[in-house]
């Protein structure tokens, strides 16, 4: 009797000790996100305050409308900015994908020598550092003339994000069983009409997912954009953030306001496609 | 004539290997070849002057540079091995968790979304010792009167950049570890407990031996990014404060960008290059290796 209490008292305490676990481990995951989205809604002034004001006072919305006012408070352009990063996100993601599917495919389904070896070939091409690139880079663009030009940097953005790509959609042709497209053959279509027709849609929503995780990629990347943009032409978003840190003082309520903004998409991208990416990463490594 | 009996397989990595032929690997054979020139970017014709060696000399004997180098490979020594073992805590919590995985999972994800330059921004203004969130936590609750100089001082710059390192990347771990932890079978857990393994002991060779592929995946994925530190550091500290947080990464950006001289900039890459190669290689054959003797135990 006596142990079966102390047993189910210890019990209840593992319960109660993982909550609390569980708990403060989102705690501290979420905690940063929410402090920038509450500062970017608060009066400087109450940032700055000493002691520190804790529960905001005043809630607004100052910061977005300055931001998107034409030129922001600092003169940072954040609307050319982000037209600037949506162009070249998109353009490359596209691009990408297309150049991706053609690798994916050609690894999941053909055998030919040194396969291996020219995967890890295409993996190592990414793990150049972006800021080791960007010397070259930036030596060839200024000869070509297409430095601070949304050309360059989807060029560059391809580059960087054919070999994931290659690998996630290389994962998703093969969960797509080999029969399938056989059995349209002998039904008499053309192995191109058998891609289109079954493996497409089958692979279909994995290849959506390494297309967003294409697309965060280069909203997100900062080394090469730093060095290959110049002016409002070119430059995007995690660029334009830089540029508020370079002032001599900071609008630490702009920045947050701005950091939002570059989250947003980012944020609701990954929510559709969470699931499919996992899958896609851990393919094979069941069933090898 | 021949060149039209490309097979397949050829014709399909054909323009993946081409744009990455044009923006990687010709690129890089520049930079190779300029590492043994005194190249600066304000006098165009030393691109043509060859020295041999001499930009390697003398970063094998600059302080500096070793300094960077060793700095940069104990962050990411410190910051993969603790986000390996965040991580792997992470997605046991929330493997245990019986209610709301959905929630924890899409929460789990979050910094995952974050850009680098976010994230230090974010931990930029968080460590701020005026205005901070955590100094205006530790002085609130009476831990600390004074500010702390967090990104002030080098090593609690060191720290503080860890810890957003840290931050940024323990999900993907947790996320593949998760993964690979529902993807698990049940009953090998089960005749382990029948046959009266402690909980620690069914870990360690039952589940551990089973979800290491997927922590491989992890850090091959991770090792594939480790110079996103860059963008963290950069502006955070920028190398400051008097180069005390200057990684392999900042080095080579500041010889390059702001002292112009692209020649020896281009040797230090090579260095930063190789131990990004060799981190990758390292865990891709772990990964190999891991996922061979998986297929021959389930």
């Amino acid at each position: 009797m006596d142990a079966n209490a102390s047993a189910r008292l210890r019990r209840r305490a593992g319960v109660v000790a993982h909550r609390v676990g569980l708990f403060l481990a989102m705690l501290l995951i979420c905690l940063p996100g929410i402090w920038i989205v509450l500062s970017s809604l608060r009066p400087t002034v109450e940032i700055l305050a000493k002691p520190p004001v804790w529960i905001p006072q005043q809630v607004s919305l100052d910061a977005y409308v300055a931001m998107f006012s034409g030129v922001g408070k600092g003169g940072i352009p954040v609307l050319d900015y982000f037209r600037n990063s949506l162009i070249i996100s998109v353009t490359s993601t596209v691009i990408a994908i297309a150049i991706g599917m053609a690798g994916g495919y050609a690894f999941a389904r053909y055998r030919f020598r040194g396969k291996s070896a020219m995967f890890l070939g295409l993996m190592l091409t990414r793990t150049v550092p972006g800021i080791a690139l960007s010397l070259p880079l930036f030596f060839v663009y200024a000869r070509l003339d297409i430095i601070d030009t949304h050309f360059g940097l989807i060029l560059a953005y391809v580059a960087l994000n054919v070999p994931f790509t290659i690998w996630l959609i290389d994962g998703f042709f093969r969960q797509v069983p080999k029969d399938l497209a056989e059995a349209a053959q002998i039904d008499g279509c053309t192995r191109w009409q058998a891609f289109w027709q079954v493996e497409f849609p089958l692979a279909g929503p994995g290849i959506a997912s390494a297309g967003i995780f294409a697309f965060l990629t280069s909203w997100n990347e900062f080394a090469l954009a730093s060095q290959l943009t110049r002016s409002i032409n070119s430059k995007t978003l995690p660029v334009g953030l830089l540029d508020y840190t370079a002032e001599f003082t900071i609008d630490w309520r702009g920045m947050c306001a701005l950091a939002v903004v570059m989250i947003i998409p980012a944020l609701l991208l990954t929510f559709i496609v969470q699931k499919h990416l996992v899958g896609g990463l851990t393919s094979g490594a069941v069933k090898g | 004539m021949t060149a039209k009996r490309l097979s397949a397989p050829t014709l399909l990595l054909l323009p993946a290997v081409l744009v990455l032929a044009a923006v990687v690997v010709v690129p890089l054979c520049l930079s190779f070849y300029s590492s043994f020139t005194p190249f600066r970017l304000t006098r165009p014709e030393t691109f043509f002057t060859f020295i041999g060696l001499r930009n390697y000399r003398n970063i094998l004997s600059d302080a500096n540079f070793w300094w960077a180098f060793g700095r940069t490979v104990l962050l990411l020594t410190i910051a993969l091995n603790l986000e390996m073992l965040l991580g792997l805590g992470l997605a046991l919590l929330v493997e245990k968790a019986s209610r709301g995985q959905r929630l924890l999972r899409t929460i789990m994800m979050f910094p995952m979304m974050f850009s680098p330059i976010l994230v230090g921004f974010q931990f930029k203004f968080m460590f701020n010792d005026n205005i901070g969130l955590v100094n205006n936590a530790l002085q609130s609750l009476g831990i600390t009167r004074d500010a702390i100089p967090w990104l002030i001082e080098g090593h609690l710059a060191f720290i503080a950049i860890s810890v957003a390192e840290i931050w940024s990347s323990t999900s993907i771990f947790a996320i593949l570890i998760l993964a690979g932890l529902l993807a698990m079978p049940k009953e090998p857990v089960e005749a382990a407990r029948v046959d009266g393994c402690t909980p620690w002991q069914t870990f360690r060779y039952v589940t551990w031996p089973f979800i290491m592929p997927f922590a491989y995946i992890a850090m091959t994925i991770r090792s594939l990014d480790v110079a996103r530190a860059y963008d963290i550091v950069k502006i955070m500290t920028d190398g400051g404060p008097a180069g005390r947080t200057e990684l392999l990464w900042t080095l080579v950006a500041r010889t390059a960008y702001s002292d112009a001289r692209m020649g020896v900039a281009n040797a230090m890459a090579y260095f930063s290059i190789l131990l990004s190669i060799v981190f990758t290689v390292y865990f891709f054959k772990k990964l190999a290796a891991a996922r061979t003797q998986i297929g021959a135990e389930w």
